[in-house]
């Protein structure tokens, strides 16, 4: 059993709760333990990394420092989460200067951030870890009959420097899994595009045209379902779903799942337990 | 249409500076700049290494002095006296002034504008920004002018100068966005247009649009051209592009080798071997290829820039953008195989002949920049003397332009002018019988001058050469446009483009035919030594009756006496 | 050394350039012609476009001037992504191909299109002029020439990487705000705005921020990163962004947009709970009133699906956040300190 180090999304604790529920549900069947760093706090949210770039070193150093002291990488299963923590790695990595100041500090808590623990996604430790073969083998209701439309979301791919896991302009991490789960992808050209989720609260419309351009696609090229590995992505594209498209002049509508469900789906736990039901958009 | 009281063309250093200081020396004047490309995509910006002034931040004992010395021993002792004067004496003053409004110039431990060692200068004087100098002066004088209101025509070609008598009465150009034919009646011009190397098309470094307009619409109205003839080479140039591997390479060990195998400038230059002067090196690549000992491909003969020895860590530490460029320009990894480069024109000595004042013989027109010959280059331009050209005199021409204007009757450029201008524009072209092709000729123009009128001349290439011109121009007069559309017409203006390279590759070929003698850039084979008795002066070319009409001028000696150039 | 060879030998492919052709006189929509020639290796995208207007079809139309990656001229979209044609191999583009063979070619986003691969730029330079993008010395015009200001190396390096944009515009075409809103400043503008205001020689930061912070500015920018990811030079578009936030709130106290309350939030959320409390967001950053009007039937929604707990928002601290708490305002001590030295 493989275990890691799991850090807890703000989102995740309040709006989109049935994330950490359908991780917690499988991932024994595929041989992983998360722990749950309950002492982990807000990463920032790539807001705090102007607000305040020392603050934001102290905060994430800590949150890694936190996995390094269990001797585990940290996995996230949020973008944001993603690209702000491994920003914030990379600047403590290449910054003696500011990782002294941090470590000073942190030496209270009795915690030194080292850089030995990554920081990667839960998609990745999936495809990476898990390996798509296992996956392959522990799937009990194949996806087959779904078409389904991959949304990467932007912080999993850009800025490349700081995540290089995928090809940006040509991504396949998420194409991958959801063949292993047995699905079918659909080409979709937004699917490294943005969800507008980040502009929500200050320039909204903006962000509905954005959401809505994706929604459209995914709706016009007859896709079942939109999976995203980003509970941010989920919310936009699925709680703003109905304002999105009622902005866009658009009649239909489309479900949205996060990766952590569409596994829970193929390995045959029910909607209820997923708590799918929870999500706007049915 | 109010008339104007300045017109500029070209949106390069000396277009922006002119537009600058004609404002600032008189802001109730109507001033506008037409450029064919936005001016922040003008030349200028390609210019990489730097601008020399005597700041004296490096070298505490440099002075103005020696700058003016540097600058007429490299001119072969052809640049005008007084005109390297005040070029030298103003780059201070110029550099400065750049910095007061926001160019980006790399820093001294001490603060100041940091300067290094170029070719031919005796002290390390040239102001840089990393290598991006000429980029980031010319965003500075762009932003400038947005700030002071300049009022801009972006994407207007110019066509022809309006002339009457022994003055203008403005400019005629094109809206590529629309195809109309515009007059802007004015009471002065600037022409700023840059330089005209690009006429060797394929063996030229410059950027595609620098074909000489600003020369040709001056040729076309009766000014003279100066020193022509004058046209400097690099040694390694892409084979595909013509575009530079600067000096770098070589500096930092690189070796030039023929199809033997052969470090071949062992036969030129013993001691130096690859690193001997610019002009000397490209004679030797010439003559490795003339000999037959050049590489053979179908974009034409080259030899090899051999870096491969130098290691990939080194060449990725200390190479890099050399290294990016023939990546992405060639498609070569100089780690893996060798650079395939050959000698290309990169930047024109001759031009406009104008005073120190930029002003020409026409009343009312002026010129700057690489597309006047004042001349401070003489027979061959130093580094980091270019981009301090453009400046001092775009300056000096925006000044004299804006204190002039007022003694000059506004021009009025008629309807009935201005259609003569569209007819001789499209007339025919478009027709049936209009067949040559425009790319083609472009294309042997720059053949024929490369091979004939290039770093080898002598009497028989010369007179090859030529006749090659004139039957160009004559299948030119055949020439089809087959799009047909008034927007964004770029088959049209490339056209007027290759028109305007034909007439001044003409007035190139006649002076390199008529200055028997070895000066600077220009190399006689028959004639392989500077003959100052006969050969010291300019060269003036004029057209009278579609025909080339040669001139002099004497030089304007000061303090230097005549010496031999030797480094 | 490497052995003679009497010629360069390279293979040649037949490639087929799917190009965009839109002329505004005769066409009612744009369509796609397709060309194809045989390039051999080491040929840019550019040089193959300038064959086909040579060669094959001399109406194409697309502007290119110094072929030499500096000038920005040949922006436009190979295969999808917005670069320059100047500095593009085609067998690169080849190897990466969705459709073997074929290499397609189409204008930049979100700028009006003028004629096949060319658009209009003007909207760009309007913006430049619109947000003050140059330096207003504190040097009078009439001191200038004498003498120089004095600038650290530190200093430039702040300002350096951001003064190699060349305007190229594929930042823009590839901005997820610009094409929901054609208002909005562009990366390359904003970009452009940040080297102006960490240049100490420039007299206007105050004035230039104070319209980057208004709607359309600095605030809209959804962190997408496409502009960074796209840049010819590699410029950290996305540091400069942030740098205008960090100096909006920071040094300058332009606290009272939306777009700095929902920044500060986060700040403050994490000092108290260590968590962001995504419920209060919209209220802490557009007020009761904008909330109720524009939120409040997809609040109910949200509630009744459980999707956020019902008011009053109960978010639980994180575990030993005292500690944490204590750590954090260390830190801001740290922050004061620095900014005392910095205004010495």
């Amino acid at each position: 059993m493989k275990r890691y180090a799991y850090y807890l999304s703000c989102i995740n604790e309040s709006m989109t709760k049935e994330v950490d529920c359908s991780i917690e549900l499988w991932q024994k069947d595929l041989g992983i333990e998360f722990v749950k760093l309950h002492e982990g706090t807000c990463c920032g949210g790539s807001n705090l990394d102007y607000v305040s770039p020392k603050h934001f070193a102290l905060v994430n150093g800590r949150n890694i420092a936190l996995a390094e002291k269990m001797g585990l990488d940290l996995i996230v299963s949020c973008n944001t989460c993603l690209m702000t923590m491994r920003s914030a790695k990379k600047k403590l990595d290449e910054t003696p200067e500011l990782k002294k100041e941090v470590n000073e500090i942190l030496k209270k808590e009795g915690l030194e951030y080292r850089g030995t623990s990554e920081v990667r996604h839960i998609l990745w430790v999936l495809v990476d870890d898990v390996g798509l073969d296992t996956i392959r083998k522990k799937v009990k209701v194949p996806l087959k009959n779904y078409r389904i439309a991959p949304f990467y979301g932007c912080h999993i791919l850009r800025p490349s420097t700081v995540l290089g896991h995928d090809n940006p302009v040509n991504p396949s991490s998420l194409d991958q899994l959801v063949e292993a789960l047995g699905g079918q992808t659909i080409p979709f050209k937004h699917k490294n595009r943005c969800c507008g989720f980040h502009t929500l609260l200050v320039a909204e419309q903006e962000s509905l045209n954005v959401a809505a351009e994706a929604l459209q696609e995914a709706i016009q090229a007859k896709a079942d379902f939109i999976v995203t590995p980003c509970p941010l992505c989920h919310t936009s594209l699925d709680g703003y779903q109905s304002k999105a498209l009622k902005q866009a002049g658009e009649a239909s509508s489309i479900p949205v799942f996060h990766i952590s469900e569409m596994v829970g789906l193929a390995l045959g736990y029910s909607a209820k337990q997923l708590g799918i039901k929870r999500h706007i958009v049915s | 249409m109010k008339p104007y009281d300045i017109v500029i063309v070209g949106g390069g250093g000396a277009g922006l500076y002119a537009a600058m200081e004609a404002m600032k020396t008189n802001p109730s004047l109507n001033i506008a700049v037409l450029s064919k490309v936005y001016p922040n995509r003008s030349h200028t910006s390609a210019a990489q290494g730097g601008a020399n002034a005597a700041l004296g931040n490096k070298a505490k004992d440099d002075t103005v002095e020696m700058h003016i010395f540097d600058t007429i021993k490299g001119s072969d002792y052809l640049a005008d006296q007084d005109a390297v004067d005040l070029l030298c004496s103003e780059a201070p003053k110029i550099i400065r002034e750049l910095e007061n409004m926001g160019t980006p110039w790399s820093r001294m431990e001490d603060n100041t504008i940091a300067q290094r060692p170029f070719g031919g200068a005796g002290r390390p004087r040239c102001c840089y920004c990393s290598d991006k100098t000429g980029h980031t002066i010319l965003q500075t004088l762009y932003e400038q002018c947005l700030k002071k209101g300049v009022i801009f025509f972006n994407e207007y070609f110019a066509l022809n100068l309006s002339v009457k008598g022994s003055r203008s009465r403005g400019l005629i150009a094109m809206n590529m966005k629309t195809g109309n034919v515009e007059a802007f009646s004015a009471r002065t011009v600037i022409l700023a247009t840059g330089g005209y190397a690009k006429m060797y098309w394929n063996r030229s470094s410059n950027a595609a649009g620098n074909t000489g307009d600003g020369q040709a619409i001056a040729y076309r109205a009766g000014i003279p051209m100066k020193d022509m003839e004058f046209v400097q080479f690099h040694p390694t140039g892409l084979r595909k592009s013509g575009l530079l591997v600067t000096e770098g390479a070589r500096g930092e060990g690189g070796y030039l080798i023929n199809r033997n195998g052969e470090r071949f400038m062992a036969r030129y230059a013993k001691e130096k071997m690859e690193l001997g002067p610019r002009d000397l090196v490209s004679r030797s690549l010439e003559t490795e290829i003339l000999e037959g000992r050049g590489f053979d491909s179908p974009a034409g003969k080259y030899l090899h820039l051999d870096l491969t020895h130098l290691g990939a860590d080194l060449i990725k530490s200390r190479l890099p953008q050399i290294r990016e460029m023939c990546m992405q320009f060639e498609g070569v990894d100089p780690i893996d195989e060798p650079i395939p480069v050959r000698p290309t024109a990169h930047y024109s000595m001759g031009g406009i002949d104008t005073d120190n004042f930029t002003r020409t013989i026409m009343e009312g027109v002026y010129a700057a920049g690489e597309c006047a010959c004042v001349s401070v280059h003489g027979a061959n331009r130093l580094g980091g003397n270019s981009l301090l050209d453009i400046l001092v005199f775009g300056r000096i021409a925006g000044h004299t332009a804006a204190e002039e204007a007022g003694k000059f009757e506004p021009g009025n450029i008629s309807e009935a002018e201005l259609k003569e201008h569209v007819e001789e524009l499209r007339g025919g072209m478009h027709a049936s019988g209009h067949h040559e092709r425009y790319g083609e000729l472009r294309e042997e123009l720059g053949q024929t001058l490369a091979l004939n009128v290039g770093i080898f001349r002598e009497a028989s290439l010369l007179k090859r050469g030529i006749q090659d011109i004139a039957e160009l121009k004559d299948r030119f007069k055949k020439v089809r446009v087959s799009d047909s559309s008034d927007v964004f017409n770029t088959n049209l203006m490339q056209v007027l483009e290759l028109k305007n390279m034909l007439d001044l590759a003409e007035t190139v070929a006649a002076g390199a035919s008529a200055r028997e003698e070895s000066r600077g850039s220009h190399t006689r084979i028959d004639f392989p030594v500077r003959d100052d008795a006969k050969w010291h002066k300019h060269t003036l070319a004029t057209q009278a009756k579609g025909k080339v009409v040669l001139g002099e001028k004497p030089v304007t000696m000061g303090r230097y006496e005549l010496q031999e150039r030797t480094y | 050394m490497t052995a003679p060879t009497d010629q360069h030998i390279e293979g040649t492919k037949d490639v087929t350039f799917r190009i965009f052709r839109f002329n505004p006189q005769v066409d009612s929509k744009p369509y796609f012609d397709d060309y194809t020639i045989p390039v051999e290796r080491g040929v840019t995208v550019l040089r193959s476009l300038n064959y086909i207007k040579e060669h094959i079809d001399a109406s194409i139309s697309f502007r290119a001037f110094c072929q030499a990656g500096i000038c920005g001229s040949c922006g436009m979209r190979v295969n999808g992504l917005s670069q320059l044609a100047c500095t593009t191999q085609v067998w690169d583009v080849l190897a990466k191909s969705r459709e073997s063979g074929i290499i397609k070619v189409e204008p930049l986003r979100n700028l009006p299109l003028i004629k096949d691969l060319i658009v209009d730029m003007d909207p760009l330079v309007d913006k430049m002029k619109h947000y003050s993008n140059w330096i207003d010395s504190t040097m009078p015009e009439s001191s200038m020439g004498k003498k120089e200001f004095l600038i650290s190396e530190a200093e430039f390096l702040r300002y350096d990487k951001a003064t190699d944009c060349i305007l190229c515009a594929s930042c823009v075409s590839e901005c997820s705000i610009l094409r929901a809103n054609k208002e909005y400043v562009s990366p390359a503008v904003l970009l452009k705005s940040y080297r102006m205001n960490v240049d100490s020689r420039d007299a206007i930061h105050g004035k230039r921020l104070a319209e980057l912070v208004k709607d359309h500015g600095v605030w809209d920018c959804t962190h997408c990163y496409r502009c960074q990811e796209s840049c010819v030079k590699s410029i950290p578009i996305m540091d400069a962004i942030h740098g205008i936030r960090e100096d909006a709130i920071e040094l300058r106290g332009m606290k009272d947009t939306s777009g700095s309350k929902h920044a500060e939030a986060f700040m403050s959320d994490i000092e108290k709970k260590g968590k962001l409390v995504e419920a209060t967001l919209p209220i802490r950053t557009n007020g009761i009133v904008w909330t109720l009007q524009n939120l409040l039937p997809m609040a109910v929604k949200m509630i009744m699906k459980r999707r956020t707990p019902p008011p009053p928002p109960l978010v639980k601290s994180a575990k030993g956040i005292k500690i944490f708490r204590e750590m954090f305002r260390e830190m801001t001590e740290h922050v004061r300190q620095d900014h005392k030295s910095q205004k010495k």
